[in-house]
């Protein structure tokens, strides 16, 4: 086990501020607050600067002295720099002056925004001297852990729910991963993952390894603001399941402004959620600092999460940067995830479509300005939710292999062309 | 492989019969129902908010109820409670939980992710 511990201080707890070893631990003993990797600023400023960047791969560990591993990581080092899209055809479908779109979609190696979160969480797992990684997942944290565990040679258990859709389960099993389905509601699978997570010598990502786990989505804020040539975006909208990613890039802008590597902009931050799975959303529209559980019922299944333990905290930044919170209906899901393909080429999963959806919202209601700049994160691909958008598409035409069939097809096409 | 499990039948189930002859002992017992602490946070609705559920779950079932964190307001209750006690007493308080109408979450609240 690395006795390092790089640029990494400590882990602290979020709500006492009392401070732990760097070890494979998650909550303080005295308030079970959720622990945070606390850093050394004044190091990683003398190690983090441009000309440093500008010679480095471009992955997301181009920013590994604000990411939480203590030496060179060892796990999806190919993970990020996904393409800052700008999305001059979508801007005007949104109503807004200046859109981008961060593209997860394409993330490698499983064209989610998990693969930033799961390759430090492993990463770290690593160097903790753990050779089995575990997570409990509905879908794209499964299909990440399975993959980047597999690449680096580290056995992986995934818990699943016994009812979940086939599909979401090959896209683990297919990496050799133990996939372990529970029958039973939701809360008591949940548990009992808890209780797994406890109880055996596992680095489980979303459990013992969160605190490193959750640092891996401020790489996407990195990006963003190095792909912006260094100016933090006005507005920033990302989806919420369970806020952690929100947190995570406000996280992101506030350390590049401490580091001196971008102006404080004041960036907004704004979280999307699906009408269906709502809570935070509802608490920030009540004016409330908490939230109540719901019950998710919505198309955006990897956003359905009815009690969400950064809900809190996500609640607090959006308030903290002047950010608004929105949500969307399927129907409205849908639609926007045919804008997003449409304007810019991009096929994004549910989740996508709740983001670029919601942000059509913020700017009809003035939350966002329409003379402002906005960034999308788009956190998933489409080619995973393809029964959500079933149907709701249009169907291909079809014809006899006969040219004179094609032409009567497409006349009135043509007629409205050569109008 | 197959022919193997096969013959492997058997003498699997002869052993079994062998242990359920003879009397469980304590130590077995403990093993099967061993002592554990849950950590817990409990969300009350509101309808739930001014009953004094914690004390009743502790005059129902012989587990230690310890409260680390509580916050509560006019709408909505949240208790993290530490349960300690035998692994099927503390499965029973929160199955009697979750049917009073409380919501039970582990302390990591969402561990299930998409
Ligand atoms: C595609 C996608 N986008 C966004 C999220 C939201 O993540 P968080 O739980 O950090 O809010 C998830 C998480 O499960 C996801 O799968
Ligand atoms: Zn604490």
């Amino acid at each position: 086990m690395s006795k390092k511990s790089g640029f990494m201080k400590a882990l602290k707890c979020r709500e006492c501020g009392r401070e732990y070893p760097l070890e494979a631990t998650h909550v303080c003993e005295f308030d079970f607050g959720p622990l945070e990797v606390a850093y050394d600023y004044d190091k990683i400023k003398k190690s983090l600067t441009k000309d440093a960047l500008a010679k480095r791969p471009q992955t997301m560990w181009r920013f590994r002295e604000l990411l939480p591993v203590a030496e060179e990581p060892t796990v999806g080092t190919g993970v990020g720099y996904t393409p800052l899209v700008k999305a001059d055809r979508l801007a005007k479908w949104l109503g807004v002056r200046e859109a981008w779109v961060k593209n997860d979609a394409v993330n490698y190696p499983t064209l989610s925004f998990k693969d930033r979160v799961v390759s430090v969480a492993l990463s770290r797992a690593r160097e903790l001297g753990f050779d089995t990684v575990a997570c409990a997942s509905t879908g794209n944290l499964a299909n990440s852990v399975a993959a980047n565990a597999a690449s680096a040679g580290l056995d992986s258990f995934v818990f699943i729910p016994a009812d979940l859709e086939e599909g979401k389960i090959l896209n683990s099993l297919i990496y050799g991963a133990r996939v372990v389905g529970i029958r039973g509601h939701y809360d008591e699978v949940n548990r009992l993952c808890a209780e797994i997570a406890g109880k055996y010598g596992w680095a489980f990502v979303n459990v013992n390894m969160r605190p490193y786990y959750a640092e891996g989505s401020k790489s996407m804020a990195f990006e963003i603001a190095e792909q912006l040539n260094w100016k933090l975006p006005q507005h920033t909208v990302a989806p919420m399941a369970s806020g952690s990613l929100l947190t995570k890039i406000h996280k992101g802008y506030q350390e590049l402004i401490k580091l001196g590597l971008a102006k404080d902009t004041k960036p907004v931050v704004h979280g999307a959620q699906a009408t269906g799975c709502s809570p935070i959303s509802a608490a920030y529209k009540d004016g409330k600092d908490f939230f109540k559980p719901v019950k998710p019922d919505t198309i955006a299944k990897s956003l359905a999460i009815g009690t969400p333990a950064d809900g809190f905290y996500a609640l607090k930044v959006m308030k903290e940067t002047g950010g608004a919170s929105d949500d969307v209906s399927d129907d409205e899901i849908r639609d926007a995830m045919k804008a997003l393909a449409e304007c810019e080429g991009i096929f994004t999963e549910t989740a996508g479509g709740v983001t670029v959806g919601t942000a059509k919202k913020l700017v009809a209601s003035g939350k966002i300005p329409a003379e402002d700049s906005v960034v999308l994160c788009v956190t998933g691909n489409g080619l995973k939710t393809l029964d959500a958008v079933q149907g709701h598409v249009g169907k291909p035409d079809e014809i006899k292999p006969s040219l004179r069939e094609f032409e009567e097809l497409i006349e009135p096409d043509l007629k409205v062309k050569t109008k | 492989m197959a022919a193997k499990k096969k013959a492997a039948k058997p003498a699997r189930k002869a052993a079994k019969k062998a242990v359920r002859k003879t009397k469980p002992t304590a130590k077995a017992k403990r093993a099967a129902n061993p002592r554990k602490t849950a950590r817990l946070w409990l969300m009350f609705p509101q309808r739930l908010i001014t009953k004094p559920v914690v004390w009743e779950l502790s005059q129902k079932f012989p587990v230690i109820t310890n409260v680390r964190q509580a916050s509560v307001t006019g709408e909505i209750g949240l208790v993290c409670l530490e349960l300690d006690g035998l692994a099927n007493d503390v499965k029973k308080a929160v199955a009697w939980l979750e049917r009073r109408g409380v919501s039970v979450e582990p302390v990591e609240i969402n561990v299930i992710e998409s």
